[in-house]
């Protein structure tokens, strides 16, 4: 049994920050929430998605997994008006999840979630910790993104770093501490990362403003950031480049 | 530049290439010629037709006609030529007049045009009696992507037999409500083969009603290799990967083809290697390189190393979704001189075709066989490695699961 009724802001927010990882998702749902761990074809970007249910204006639901396409969803909210309230539920004798948006009727086909791996998340430790504005960050993303194609994210005890490196081009975001809402670093650490993947995540991150993010050297990023107003959090983890 | 053809003749291989192309042309032009020394032309369509690129919108379109009947399709066939001489390929050529009549692009209800349409959904070879403006002239034409194609003459009249239509063919084209996309991939999943999709698809005979045009032959071709080819990437991609290195190969018309499989999520890169003095590399002294590469999610721009790249990759999806597999795959070309004259994509994917077709040398890390190219290759292995993106990227990306030890994702 599963039956919910949401705000399509929400669930927009859950689509725009899976989607980017994966085009298929295995949700696991239960009476705390929905949650979702995917990692990408490629293995080299994870996300790692838990939604409480306070995040739904109802929710019900037996421990079950429901195999969604993503960008079938993504589709289905297009049509949604913020003033509604979807209802989605689980009809499960032709296995589809029905939403109901004011007159409207959507019912998806689920998908088979057995071949859909259940990713563990590594538990990795970071020696730097960066609490700060994602709307910064993005506008140093949207300059790096004329001039590379990845880049490194460094940070010490006095700032955090964004550089871009191009052929003839360079772009460099440094944020002072005293800019920044929290800073745990007591050695200087450098990673590099694939820009496509990184700037994704960071725009995911939008919704919430603030973002916290776990920097090592030459190790996976973690970047995570609230969603659905606080009832929602998202984690991601990136594959780093090898230097050179 | 002063013509290095004048001081040679042909005798003295000034150009470097080890057949002088003037000759073998002047050749199969002389005889010809004597066969269609007229203004009318009498003989059966493979079927062929061509659609022109100059002068668009309005281009000259028309059917290939030889001056000799019964069944011709041999000559507008390249998934016959594996395994011919580029003197064969020449021969064919040459052999087909290029009738041509100038029409808009989305003038399709013109009477030549809905001619030259029914020809080219045919099953067979047509009989046709064509009247010319002008005598065939001039000399057999060479372009990357399209095959060589014959003297050509202005077209006043044509007139014909009934046409016996391919069925597969002109129920898609009868259906005016399907897009042309669909329409393709259901040919192809019907077994017609691409070249003659390809021909129909030049002559607008899919998509909805009203989009319906003429379409150049050369962007013809590679429109239908790169519609097929995408959704076929996107089927394999829901399958698991191969579970070893592969190693296939062949040589072709004086091309080396060596294509490695990785047992990684879909990535495909085409690499090719021109020595100096083969088709595309006339003055450089140096071997030239070009790549064009996609990842998982394929791309958005045009290749940089043009059709060929959609061919060969139509070619490798078509493979691994007979095995339903998925896989990163790696085409390293070396045009050696021999390959004095391009013939057109077919070559390309017919040839990558070929290869895979052939038993494949296994392996079990990238390394090992990546040696093989040393083997295989005349340009060294750390060239080839230099100019690969894919390469590149497995080397400098790293994984996630590097960091988790033993256990895995």
């Amino acid at each position: 049994m599963f039956r919910s009724e949401v705000k399509p802001a929400v669930l927009r927010q859950v689509v725009d920050t899976v989607s980017i990882i994966v085009g298929e998702g295995k949700f696991r749902v239960n009476q705390d929430g929905m949650s979702l761990k995917s990692v990408d074809p490629t293995h080299v970007a994870m996300v790692d998605l838990e939604l409480n249910r306070s995040a739904f204006e109802s929710f019900e639901a037996d421990d079950q997994e429901l195999g969604i396409d993503i960008e079938k969803l993504k589709n289905v909210l297009r049509s949604a008006t913020p003033s509604d309230v979807i209802t989605l539920h689980l009809d499960e004798e032709s296995n589809r999840l029905i939403l109901n948006m004011g007159n409207l009727m959507r019912s998806m086909s689920l998908l088979d979630t057995r071949h859909m791996t259940d990713p563990k998340i590594p538990d990795i430790e970071l020696p730097a910790i960066v609490v700060m504005d994602g709307e910064e960050l993005e506008r140093g993303i949207k300059a790096a993104e004329n001039v590379s194609d990845h880049v490194i994210i460094s940070m010490d005890n006095e700032s955090f770093e964004l550089r871009a490196e191009g052929d003839t081009d360079s772009v460099d975001l440094k944020i002072p501490n005293d800019l920044l809402l929290d800073l745990k670093c007591d050695k200087r650490v450098k990673s590099i990362f694939a820009l496509s993947y990184f700037s994704n995540m960071i725009r995911a991150a939008r919704a919430s403003k603030v973002v916290k993010i776990g920097l090592g050297v030459d190790y996976p990023v973690k970047i995570e950031f609230d969603i659905a107003g606080g009832k929602g959090h998202v984690l991601y983890l990136l594959a780093p480049r090898i230097p050179g | 530049m002063k013509s290095l053809c004048v001081l040679c003749r042909g005798t003295k291989a000034l150009c470097g290439k080890n057949r002088c192309p003037v000759l073998v042309r002047a050749r199969y032009w002389n005889q010809t010629r004597s066969l269609i020394d007229s203004l009318e032309l009498n003989g059966s369509s493979p079927p062929g037709v061509f659609v022109g690129r100059y002068g668009y919108p309005k281009v000259f379109v028309g059917p290939l006609i030889p001056p000799i009947h019964g069944d011709t399709s041999l000559l507008d066939t390249p998934e016959l030529w594996v395994g011919k001489t580029i003197d064969d390929i020449v021969g064919f050529r040459s052999s087909l007049i290029r009738t041509k009549v100038p029409i808009k692009i989305e003038d399709t209800d013109n009477k030549i045009a809905e001619i030259v349409r029914d020809i080219s959904l045919a099953g067979s070879s047509i009989d046709l009696e064509a009247t010319l403006l002008k005598k065939p002239f001039g000399r057999v034409v060479f372009s990357d992507s399209v095959q060589p194609l014959g003297p050509s003459a202005p077209l006043k009249s044509l007139d014909l037999s009934t046409i016996k239509l391919d069925q597969k063919m002109e129920r898609r084209s009868a259906d005016t409500d399907l897009k042309a996309n669909p329409a393709v991939i259901e040919l192809y999943k019907d077994g017609i083969e691409i070249s003659r999709i390809e021909k129909s698809f030049s002559t607008g005979s899919y998509g909805l009603k009203r989009g319906r045009k003429l379409v150049p032959t050369r962007w013809a071709i590679t429109a239908v290799d790169d519609i097929i080819s995408k959704s076929l990437r996107e089927k394999i991609k829901e399958h698991p990967t191969i579970d070893e290195y592969r190693v296939y190969r062949t040589i072709g018309i004086d091309n080396r083809w060596f294509i490695l499989m990785m047992p990684l999520v879909w990535m495909y890169e085409l690499i090719e290697a021109w020595y100096p003095n083969t088709t595309w590399n006339l003055y450089g002294g140096e071997t030239a390189i070009y790549n064009s590469a996609e990842g998982y999610e394929g791309r958005k721009k045009y290749a940089e190393i043009g059709g060929c790249y959609y061919a060969a990759r139509l070619a490798v999806t078509e493979k691994l979704l007979s095995e339903r597999r998925q896989a990163a795959v790696l085409i390293l070309r070396e045009a050696h001189p021999g390959y004095i004259m391009p013939v057109g994509v077919w070559n390309v994917r017919e040839h990558v075709r070929d290869a895979l077709k052939k038993k494949y040398q296994s392996y079990d890390s990238l390394d090992s066989a990546l040696e093989e190219v040393m083997k295989v290759m005349d340009i060294p292995l750390l060239k080839w490695i230099e100019n690969s993106s894919i390469l590149g990227e497995l080397k400098r990306q790293r994984r996630l699961e590097e960091f988790i030890g033993d256990d895995g994702i």
